[in-house]
């Protein structure tokens, strides 16, 4: 039975006159209401099951949360002014919508008004044993409007007199059951689509297509998830818009690369040299985000954070100026001009060539004889390069594995990237390590230049230290890693995928 | 999950009252508030219009044979649900004495109840007994009503003493002066006198109000619906006390 009812126009005037007359209800006072709804630009409450709901009324304003079946969690008295994460008032709404979010900001995802009454139903001794919310018709910012309904909210321990109210309401001429709940009809309605957002491309090939028609395909989803993130770069709005930003630009840069011999040479070669140039404008500012999101964690390892205060405003200072170039770099010409190939030549499949099946067995079968070949010169005493140059190999083989990875089994594929995740990890947290250490030297020199205090000085000599001893951590673990993933199980695994068919 | 009793020895001095309206006021707040009536006379549950009656009666709560969330009932407010009183609950005593551990037996039947709750507010009846030894073992607060008279201090007395011979962790006490008569010289003495001397009475006094005895009549708390009456800015103080005084 539904809980949730689509109000024909013909009765749409008289609603609470007809519910009144069907139903022993009290009518409370009849608001204006405007609704925002808010979640991360990825939809990570919507994905929990949840809705974070904004309600303004004229003299007052409660922060909802509840689930996607609009059962309330919680509802508490807020301000009128935007909702942040800063600003969440404390209680279970703050703890499950924070938990959630980690690092993404809160966006007003969908703005909506309109008229919004409420209905008490009556039971014995004149308890309410239900409520009717009679909304709408509903005006969304930027989308088509929505008409009126009347949503049953059941109370707990009186489930039964629900039911009855929507058995009633069924039988009101003029009361149909409605398809999908408001929130749903109101986002439709403003074009936003949460279950299909990606990240990442989502690519399901069939083994026979063109592989020019797989590239086409794939470079038109790099090319959305890229103008998805360009905005919430510009603005800052979180540190993972620019995060997801650079890993599509990765990804497009090595999808480009396994288009060796499907794309026209001089158009792949030219979109690598423009894509490398978007992927180094976007370096800077994103290894100062990971810096200072992680300074408190690093900072703690030290136990110096009075001392190191002068080091995080000078990455907060690098930080802005590094934004500020990517911004200049995002609204430029060539970055325009980008775009605008990209969508041209790049995502146009070009004249039917091989199967996609066959080039995905090749180059896989390549990649994985590349990282064979590098994982297996490994030693203790390999220079950091040889390190490096393996964790690129191994990078290669795992945006192929996720580029291709329709065209095998899903256990065997996700075995494989299991395993081959084990092994970056180790890899990745050796450079990580080195590349702060590096900086933090460097910061030092300028620090010093600058007339910092001694403390400052001597705080992150123990900083260097600690990333030091991190990155000798993890160099001893990389032979161990590299023997584990290069054990007969896994090359069998590889040899199985690009044969088993 | 904090948990706040509203209790006193004696009876009629304004311990539902202060139940009911504290509930209401963490409520309003935002947080989310189960009132568990467990007077049998069900002051409370009246005043929230809900049924006195809990299927299986207190045997089968306390026994943990009716998970304590299947009796409860949403009240007509928003984020305040009421566990409703039941005859039954005349025998708690037994009943809880038939239990293991019997003076645990309420607080470990309120752990199940933590991620549900950010306040319990328990409404008990008063006496001395296992029930009351039960209650504030399980409260991190027990908001004490006190009448304003010459034996006010010896009640607050016994009542001390009460929670420091119970067993386990003692609760914060804040006692407050209830049914003060601001024409009578002895409750303004008092109402003044007590706070002073005492860390654990509230500044608060909730003043002997013709509204607060309405609320039987409109069945809803005070503040609900007389929200500038000294009497509803009296709990609301109280409240702001209580909150402060127990970290809530």
């Amino acid at each position: 039975m539904a809980d949730e009812f689509v109000v024909d126009e013909a009765v749409g005037p008289s609603c609470v006159e007809v519910l009144t007359d069907a139903l022993p209800v009290r009518g409370d006072v009849h608001h204006t209401e405007r609704r925002v709804w808010f979640d991360t630009h990825d939809w990570r409450l919507f994905r929990a099951g949840l809705l974070l709901e904004h309600h303004v009324r004229k003299r007052e304003s409660w922060l909802v949360l509840s689930d996607l079946e609009g059962q309330r969690i919680s509802r508490q008295p807020i301000g009128r002014a935007a909702v942040t994460a800063q600003s969440l008032p404390d209680g279970v709404t703050r703890d499950r919508v924070l938990e959630l979010i980690g690092v993404r900001a809160l966006l007003p995802r969908v703005v909506a008004s309109g008229p919004v009454q409420v209905l008490s139903v009556l039971g014995p001794e004149e308890k309410t044993v239900a409520r009717i919310v009679v909304e709408g018709p509903t005006t969304v910012r930027d989308g088509a409007p929505v008409g009126l309904r009347a949503r049953i909210e059941s109370l707990r321990g009186y489930d039964k007199d629900a039911a009855k109210v929507c058995r009633t309401l069924d039988a009101i001429p003029g009361f149909g059951p409605a398809k999908e709940p408001l929130f749903e009809s109101v986002l439709r309605a403003a074009g936003l689509h949460p279950r299909s957002f990606r990240s990442k491309p989502d690519l399901e090939f069939i083994p026979r297509i063109p592989v020019t028609q797989a590239f086409a395909g794939t470079l038109t989803q790099l090319r959305e998830i890229v103008l998805d993130n360009v905005e919430g770069t510009l603005r800052q709005l979180d540190t993972e818009f620019l995060h997801d930003l650079r890993v599509t630009v990765r990804r497009t840069r090595a999808v480009l690369k396994f288009a060796h011999g499907t794309i026209d040479e001089d158009i792949r070669a030219s979109y690598a040299v423009e894509l490398k140039w978007l992927a180094d404008q976007t370096s800077l500012s994103r290894d100062l985000d990971v810096y200072l999101l992680g300074f408190e964690d690093l900072v703690s390892h030290v136990n110096a954070s009075g001392e190191l205060e002068p080091l995080r405003r000078q990455l907060t200072r690098h930080r802005k100026t590094a934004h500020a170039a990517l911004n200049r770099a995002l609204r430029s010409e060539r970055f325009a001009a980008l775009l605008d190939g990209w969508q041209r030549e790049l995502a146009v499949a070009g004249p039917a060539e091989r199967p996609v099946i066959e080039v995905a067995d090749d180059q896989l079968s390549r990649a994985w004889k590349r990282v064979a070949k590098r994982g297996d010169t490994i030693t203790d005493a390999s220079p950091a390069e040889a390190v490096h140059d393996l964790r690129k190999r191994c990078k290669e083989l795992r945006y192929l594995l996720e580029f291709f990875g329709s065209l095998y089994g899903a256990d065997a594929r996700s075995e494989a990237v299991s395993e081959l995740k084990l092994l970056q990890d180790i890899l990745g947290e050796f450079q990580d390590a080195e590349a702060q250490r590096i900086s933090v030297h460097q910061y030092a020199v300028e620090l010093a230049k600058a007339g910092a205090p001694p403390a400052t000085l001597i705080a992150m000599g123990r900083l260097e230290h600690h990333l030091q001893l991190r990155q000798d951590a993890a160099r001893a673990e990389v032979a161990d890693r590299w023997q584990r993933f290069n054990r007969k199980h896994n090359q069998r695994l590889y040899a199985r995928m690009v044969t088993s068919r | 999950m904090r948990i706040v009793a509203s209790y006193s020895i004696k009876g009629g001095v304004g311990k539902t009252t202060a139940a009911a309206n504290v509930a209401w006021l963490a409520a309003e707040s935002g947080q989310r508030v189960l009132l568990w009536d467990l007077d049998p006379q069900g002051g409370a549950t009246y005043l929230f219009r809900v049924r006195p009656k809990v299927k299986g009666g207190g045997e089968a709560l306390v026994s943990g044979r009716r998970d304590l969330r299947d009796a409860v009932k949403a009240s007509d407010f928003d984020n305040l649900d009421l566990l409703p009183s039941d005859f039954s609950y005349r025998n708690l005593d037994l009943l809880l004495d038939a239990q293991k551990k019997p003076t645990r037996r309420l607080g470990r039947l309120l752990d199940s109840m933590a991620d549900e709750y950010d306040v319990v507010v328990l409404d008990c009846a008063p006496s001395v007994s296992l029930v009351s030894e039960g209650i504030v073992r399980a409260a991190d607060l027990v908001l004490a009503p006190l009448v304003p008279a010459p034996l006010s201090v010896r009640t607050l007395d016994q009542l001390r003493s009460f929670i420091a011979e119970a067993k386990g962790p003692a609760p914060d006490l804040l006692a407050f002066l209830s049914m003060v008569d601001r024409r009578r010289r002895l409750h303004r003495d008092l109402s003044e006198q007590l706070p002073n001397e005492h860390q654990d009475v509230a500044a608060t006094a909730i003043p002997m109000a013709s509204v607060v005895e309405q609320m039987g009549v409109r069945r809803a708390p005070v503040v609900a619906w007389a929200r500038t009456a000294p009497a509803s800015v009296a709990y609301r103080n109280l409240w702001d006390e209580a909150r402060l005084h127990a970290k809530i």
